[in-house]
């Protein structure tokens, strides 16, 4: 049997943890830049007259007015108590996949000495007790089905945020409780055209003949076909899969129209996929620079570029992806325009063993042991502690707006929760 | 029975930690006898991934020896016995009190338990 785990409005309980006056109360956390909404937890979800999905500057004096609590994100505190509920989680079973920031997928096999409902219960009541974020639990036969218990677990009161499928009758009910859109990796596009032919619920779907399902939505409907009937067909994953493709693009704090300050702020991103391009000892052979204006203003003239470099030998070296970003940058950048974003993509990723050298190309740059001490020294003295020149020190410049972040209540000592009693 | 933890052992020698001597004269007389320095993370916290420092800001809690910018461990995964220190919401608050069984019907939920308070004292 499987437990999908899945913590309750993460982001949202993460900041009510330290702030018991909102405990109750609605409360939403905000894009980078403190665009939109990202995340709401259950009281916020509740004030359907608010369109949530809106850009900030619409709904913010109705969010004052509906005395919605907001916060730019705080990922370093999102981050960290992710961190601990997953570590909570490996204490139930050797065997704990963790999915995304805020579920995971506990491996139940072998867990013969309580009853599931029992130890799911535990689980969500450990996890809770101790980190004071509320998980919802589901367990099934297969990945798809638990995913969807988890997800009745949290929508049908009387759960009360646990829910085990362990037979075919608690099977079949909870098909026909799902909408086809219930369904996770049930693409709105399938969802579409399924109700063409008239299936709306999972149990509909699964009541399809298979043929049908592999030739209209290929062998990924056939996976969640079979996993909905209870056939196990996706696998655990222990170790995250490396990724083919890093990237990053932010907002800037305000719109900027000299290069220089562009080009800092280009150096700082690649710095930053840089790190995790080296942590997952990959080297990448392709580097795309693109710069965007703000497309909403109708104010300003409106441009948007990208260029991609081909690196001659592969390499996840800092400097060498920055000098070759800049050479970017300066092919696509016009002068006269208020730039609200830029951004850079690392693709054609290869393990680090595999690169093959290049007896043209100059590789001086490409020092391991210099990275390697760099990325020592940014983890313990934190981040942007030492990289390129070409970074600056204009960050407060360009840099996101984050005016209403919580403190990093669990990783540094200077922003603690305060009690205060005089 | 409740199991608290299971699938760990709890650690009965100190760590042994067996190493070549640097010295380049005679051989330390300390080589077998050598064990890791103190770690305070491993002696003051039982449940690391839930335990929790909070600043005190303000004398009001000085009856509890506690004081003005001390730095209070909370452990958020310990029951609380009677005697205890815990950290407590009620209305919506923080506050600290001595947790004891005949306060129990009144409306508070526990937090956390106080296990230590870092008194800063130059």
């Amino acid at each position: 049997m499987i437990a999908m785990v899945d913590c309750n409005s993460f982001y949202a309980s993460c900041e009510q943890v330290f702030r018991p006056d909102l405990w109750g109360k609605p409360v939403v956390v905000l894009s980078n830049n403190d665009g939109c909404i990202i995340a709401a937890n259950k009281e916020a979800k509740a004030m359907t007259h608010i369109a949530m999905f809106e850009p900030m500057f619409k709904i913010k004096d109705q969010l004052i007015k509906n005395k919605v609590t907001f916060f730019s994100s705080n990922y370093t505190l999102y981050g960290e108590m992710s961190q601990r509920v997953m570590n909570i989680l490996e204490t139930f079973s050797p065997n704990v996949e963790v999915y995304s920031i805020d579920e995971a997928f506990i491996d139940l096999t072998g867990i013969v000495h309580t009853p599931l409902k029992q130890y799911a219960t535990r689980i969500k009541d450990t996890v809770y007790l101790h980190t004071g974020v509320p998980v919802g639990v589901g367990i099934a036969p297969t990945k798809v089905l638990a995913k969807l218990a988890n997800k009745i677990s949290k929508k049908v009161e009387k759960f009360n945020y646990v829910c085990v499928i362990d037979t075919d009758e608690k099977r079949i009910k909870a098909l026909k409780w799902a909408q086809t859109k219930d369904v996770w990796g049930l693409g709105k596009k399938h969802q579409a055209r399924l109700k063409k032919i008239g299936v709306f619920t999972a149990y509909e779907f699964t009541q399809l003949p298979l043929a049908w399902v592999r030739k209209e939505m290929t062998v990924v409907g056939e996976r969640l076909w079979r996993e909905l009937r209870g056939e196990s067909c996706i696998e655990f994953r222990n170790m995250p899969k490396s990724k083919k493709a890093i990237g990053t693009s932010k907002s800037f704090g305000k719109k900027l129209e000299d290069l220089p300050r562009i080009e800092e702020a280009c150096a700082y991103y690649i710095s930053e996929v840089a790190e995790v391009l080296r942590a997952q000892k990959s080297c990448a052979t392709y580097i795309q620079v693109f710069v965007t204006t703000n497309r909403y203003s109708n104010a300003d003239k409106q441009y948007s570029n990208s260029c991609t470099i081909t690196i001659g030998v592969p390499t996840n070296s800092t400097f060498v992806l920055t000098q070759q970003a800049r050479k970017a940058l300066q092919k696509i950048y016009k002068p006269g325009y208020r730039y609200k974003k830029v951004g850079v993509n690392l693709t054609g990723l290869i393990p680090q063993e595999f690169v093959q050298g290049n007896l043209f190309e100059n590789t001086t740059l490409y020092n391991k042991r210099l990275m390697h001490v760099i990325d020592t020294l940014n983890h313990k003295f934190g981040k942007a502690t030492v990289g390129s020149a070409l970074v600056g020190t204009r960050v407060e410049q360009w840099e996101l707006v984050k005016k209403d972040r919580s403190n990093r209540y669990t990783t540094q000592w200077h922003e603690l929760l305060e009690l205060k009693n005089k | 029975m409740e199991y608290l933890q299971t699938g760990k052992i709890k650690q009965q020698a100190p760590n042994h930690k067996p190493s070549v001597s640097g010295q380049t004269g005679f051989p330390s007389p300390a080589t077998h006898y050598l064990e890791p320095s103190i770690d305070l993370n491993k002696e003051l916290i039982l449940h690391k991934d839930a335990t929790f420092y909070v600043r005190v800001s303000g004398d009001g809690w000085s009856e509890f020896s506690i004081l003005d910018k001390d730095v209070l461990i909370i452990d958020k995964a310990l029951r609380p016995k009677p005697g205890n220190l815990v950290l407590i919401v009620q209305q919506g608050m923080f506050k600290v009190m001595r947790f004891s069984l005949k306060n129990q019907g009144s409306s508070f939920i526990v937090w956390g338990t106080v296990t230590y308070v870092i008194h800063y004292s130059l």
